[in-house]
This record gives structure tokens, C-alpha cells and sequence, in this order.
């Protein structure tokens, strides 16, 4: 697979947003995404452009289908309909060989952290590993040197160099969700999928995850999705937000054009 | 010293630690290997007579038992009725007394502090430290011979296992609608009633069908002691050393154990 930025030419398409045009490398382009179950429709055909450098924010109403979009990207839901481009790369027309291969260079951050809560911090960072992992190594738990130094790095990037060793029930919130934030990014991921990643935390902490997922995505030349509920947090973090309402895109652009107008036909009748 | 040589040493660290905890666990599988073949070695080789192992002996002996004894068929059906009937008696009797010692021995709920929980367990403890053949024998010589005895001998036998597991689900509810009940002014039996009853009710449901299975499984040989159902049969049956009888008897219990098995599957979907 290659990465969109080597390949600005080909890879280069003008977005017709309801906003200006705009000129951006693609990592990810989702077409008529659908997604229901037992004859109840989630997504209505959702189609947006997740650029390079994104950091793309979902938004909308608790059962607008933000959840269910986020996981049709690594098919941990499996979309009814529609197209998933990753680079260029079709996820949903991928079999399980191929799938999991694919998913090893998507990062998940949950809403509920899913951390392996017997695990010490560093097992759980190495957690991020096992899509490279064979079964013999995986069975010993025997990670390669590389791997530990990799963890470590990143545990001290994100704050945590003293909890190395701690088990991952010993945390708080914040501190758990930071060995998320390392979990997936041990995968080096081309693409970080990001699912309420503050829902779980106190305001203050919460900011100061949306931040360190925003100076890494940046670091890292990793362009990110997220879904998330705190609408002023959307506009301050993210660079582009679309706004979902029962399945369907109401309003896609920048923070800045999401005005009183664009709210309302995102939450409808519902109270701000 | 460049943070290269830094990381190097807690690498090194690391793998060293691992490496530690990997001889440990070498020496405690070595020594759990150690004690089985002790244990073999000190139960079956030494004690066994080898030379009556021989192959022919075996194959005859067992040979014996694949006979069909269809006359017995008529004389077993009510035998297994009985042995139904006494299973279904004995676990709802054995639920109706442990639901109080259940109470007595949740830490959370029990009513008078130390004394009652410690109290409660010593009954689950003397319920479940008594095989039931044991239950069975005491009762026989308190109430005759006969399916009362059984009943009650498995009814004993079911106390603590009904119990412990309901005392466990109880200590582990979440405090959430307890602590609602008790803010609009409940009461304690309210508090139980709908702050802790419909959180554990799915674990008492599945406890006492699984009970209700191994109960069937008892019955079955409840007539070794003289407590009546198929086991009162199998017991004729080897008395006369009618070894085709005896089959018929064993195959009459598989097929009661697998109908149980079939009935308690759909009765836990049913219910949970």
C-alpha cells in the first residue's frame, strides 16, 4: 500500500464541499457508506474525504450512527453498502486475509479505552503489536526488542514513564486512555480511528487527550477520524467536522462554518 | 549518557525482568510435573495389580456390559419418573433454603455484621463439604428408605452450591440502583426487593437449571443408598450380576441426563 503524501499527483482530488474547494492529499475517502441491522438502517448512504493532514471530526446527536460509522471504516461493524478507500484501497472488498493486514495500520482509540485490564501498561502498549505478531511468539508473550523499545518511547512520549510497569486497573481515566493513544500508535498506523475519546473524562482531562492526539496525529503525519459529542471540542481540535443526523450528512466543512444554522440541521429539534 | 544508551539499558532491564518471570514459571510447571507423576506413580503403578491388566481380561470384562437387556425396559419407566420427580423437589427445595443462607452470607447484606456472615458460610461450607451419598445415608436413617430421603439428601447437597453462587452475584451488584432505592427513602426489604433482587435474579435463574441438571445426574445414583428412582435399579441390577441390565439402566440414565441437558438449554434461553 502507499501513502497518499508520496503520491500527491495522482492521489490529489478537488472536494466539492458545500464550503470553498478544496485541494487536499487523500488518506481516506468513504462513498455511499450504508450499515443496519435486523431491517433498521443506521447510515443512509454517507459519502465524505478524510484529507492527509485531517484531523476530521464526526458530530451529531447520541443514535445519529457516528459509532457505527467510525467502526465501518475497520469493518468491526460490517457496512451493508457503499465503498471504504484507504489510499486507494477498497477495505470492503478485502477477505479476511487482507482485511486483518489492513487493519494492522488502523489505530483504534475506544470511548471505554479497552485495555486489557490484567495486563501491565507495557503488555497492553504491546497489544498494538500482535497484527505483526506470530502465534508462538503470542502464546509466550515474547515481544522483539524493537517492539519494547518502541513502547517505551512512546509510553515516555505520552506521559506515562513511570507507569510502565503498573498494572492497567491501577490507572486513571486520563492515564488509561493515554496507553490507548500509544496502543495505536505502536501499529504505525496510516490512519487513526478515534471513537469518543473523552466521553469517559472530566473536562480538564479531556482536552489535554483531544491535544496530545492532535500534536502526535501532527508528529506523526497521521491524519485522524473521530467521533465525538462535545461540539466545542470538535471546533477547537479538529480541522474539518461533518455532521451526521440519523444516518444522514447534514453539513460538512471547517470549524468555522459550522454556524447557528448548521447546528440546527444537525440536531434538529433537539435542545442545545 | 545519549538517550540511545538510555533506552538500550531499559530494554536490557526489561528483558532481563521478563526473563525472570519466565524461569519462574519454568520452575512451576516443573514442580506441578513433579507432583503428577508423583501422584501416578505413588496411586496407580504402585498400587495397581498389573496382571490382571492383560488384555484379554479387559476386553472380556467390558465385553460383558454390551448387552441390551430390553426385557428391563418396562420397569424402568417409573423409576425414571421418580428420578425426574426428585430432582425437580429437591432443587426447589434446596433454592427455597438457600435463598436465607445466601442472605447470611453476602458480606454486603448480611444482617447482623460478622456473626451472621460467617454463620451463612459455615452452612454453605457444610452443605457442600458432605457428598451426597453421605447426605443420603443420614437421611435414610432418619427418614426410612425411599425417595423422601433423597430428596432431602440432595436438597442439603444443593444449599450450598445454590447459595455460594447467589451470595457472590449479590456482592458483586452494582451499587448504582441500591443507593437510588435508598435516596427516595426505601426501606431495607425495598432496598433488597428492587435494588439487589432483579440485578441477581438472571444468576439465581441459571444457577438453580444448572442445579436442576446435576440433581438429575444425583438421583440417578440417589438409590445406592436405598433413596428409590433408577439408582435403586442399578443397584438391583448389579446385586444379580445382570451386566446386560446394567447397561440398560446406565443408557436409561444418558438418555434422562441428555433430555435434562435439551430442557434446561431452551429453559435458560426462555428465561435469561
Amino acid at each position: 500500500m502507499r501513502r497518499a503524501s508520496n503520491n500527491p499527483g495522482s492521489d490529489t482530488v478537488v472536494l466539492h464541499a458545500p464550503s470553498a474547494p478544496r485541494t487536499v492529499p487523500l488518506a481516506l475517502s468513504v462513498r455511499n457508506l450504508h450499515a443496519g441491522y435486523a431491517g433498521r438502517e443506521i447510515l443512509k448512504g454517507v459519502s465524505f474525504d478524510v484529507g492527509a493532514d485531517d484531523f476530521f471530526a464526526i458530530i451529531g446527536p447520541s443514535g445519529a450512527g457516528k459509532s457505527t460509522l467510525i467502526r465501518c471504516v475497520n469493518r468491526l461493524v460490517e457496512p451493508t453498502q457503499g465503498e471504504v478507500l484507504l489510499d486507494g484501497r477498497n477495505l470492503l472488498a478485502l477477505g479476511q486475509q487482507h482485511l486483518r493486514e489492513a487493519r494492522r495500520h488502523i489505530g483504534m482509540i475506544f470511548q471505554e479505552f479497552n485495555l486489557i485490564e490484567r495486563l501491565s501498561v507495557l503488555d497492553n502498549v504491546l497489544t498494538g503489536r500482535l497484527g505483526y505478531t506470530g502465534t508462538v511468539r503470542s502464546v509466550l508473550r515474547v515481544f522483539p526488542r524493537e517492539d519494547i523499545g518502541n513502547a517505551l518511547r512512546l509510553l515516555d512520549r505520552v506521559g506515562l514513564s513511570e507507569h510502565v510497569h503498573k498494572r492497567a486497573d491501577r490507572l486513571s481515566g486520563g492515564q488509561r486512555q493515554r496507553v490507548g493513544i500509544a496502543r495505536a500508535l505502536i501499529q504505525n498506523p496510516r490512519l487513526l480511528l478515534v471513537d469518543e475519546p473523552t466521553s469517559s473524562l472530566d473536562p480538564k482531562i479531556a482536552r489535554e487527550v483531544m491535544g496530545l492526539i492532535r500534536e502526535i496525529a501532527r508528529e506523526l503525519n497521521v491524519p485522524v477520524l473521530c467521533n465525538i459529542h462535545d461540539v466545542k471540542l470538535a471546533t477547537e481540535f479538529c480541522t474539518r467536522i461533518i455532521g451526521l443526523q440519523d444516518g444522514v450528512k447534514k453539513f460538512e466543512g471547517r470549524p468555522a462554518e459550522l454556524d447557528e444554522r448548521a447546528m440546527h440541521s444537525i440536531y434538529a429539534m433537539e435542545v442545545l | 549518557m545519549n538517550p540511545a544508551a538510555a533506552l538500550d539499558l531499559r530494554i536490557d532491564a526489561i528483558a532481563e525482568q521478563r526473563r525472570r518471570t519466565w524461569a519462574t514459571r519454568a520452575a512451576i510447571y516443573a514442580a506441578i510435573a513433579a507432583a503428577v507423576a508423583w501422584s501416578v506413580y505413588a496411586i496407580v503403578v504402585a498400587d495397581t495389580d498389573w496382571s490382571r491388566l492383560a488384555f484379554g481380561t479387559i476386553s472380556r470384562t467390558l465385553g460383558r456390559f454390551l448387552y441390551f437387556d430390553a426385557a428391563l425396559l418396562p420397569d424402568l419407566v417409573d423409576p425414571a419418573i421418580d428420578t425426574v420427580l426428585m430432582a425437580t423437589l429437591a432443587t426447589l427445595l434446596g433454592l427455597f433454603l438457600a435463598l436465607p443462607v445466601a442472605w447470611l452470607g453476602a458480606a454486603n447484606i448480611t444482617p447482623l455484621g460478622k456473626a451472621s456472615f460467617v454463620f451463612g458460610r459455615g452452612l454453605m461450607t457444610l452443605s457442600r463439604s458432605v457428598h451426597e451419598i453421605v447426605w443420603g445415608l443420614i437421611f435414610v436413617s432418619a427418614v426410612g428408605l425411599g425417595a423422601l430421603a433423597g430428596v432431602l439428601a440432595m436438597a442439603a447437597r444443593s444449599i450450598g452450591f445454590i447459595s455460594k453462587i447467589i451470595a457472590e452475584a449479590i456482592e458483586d451488584v452494582q451499587p448504582g440502583p441500591m443507593e437510588a432505592i435508598q435516596a427516595v427513602g426505601g426501606n431495607k426489604l425495598q432496598v433488597l426487593l428492587y435494588g439487589i433482587v432483579p440485578q441477581v435474579l438472571p444468576v439465581i435463574l441459571g444457577t438453580v437449571i444448572f442445579e436442576w441438571d446435576i440433581n438429575i445426574r444425583r438421583s440417578t445414583i440417589m438409590g445406592l443408598v436405598g433413596a428409590g428412582g433408577l439408582g435403586l435399579v442399578l443397584f438391583r441390577q448389579m446385586a444379580m450380576l445382570n451386566y446386560g441390565g446394567i447397561a440398560t439402566v446406565i443408557l436409561a440414565v444418558l438418555v434422562l441426563i441428555a433430555l435434562g441437558e435439551v430442557v434446561s438449554h431452551y429453559a435458560r434461553k426462555a428465561i435469561l
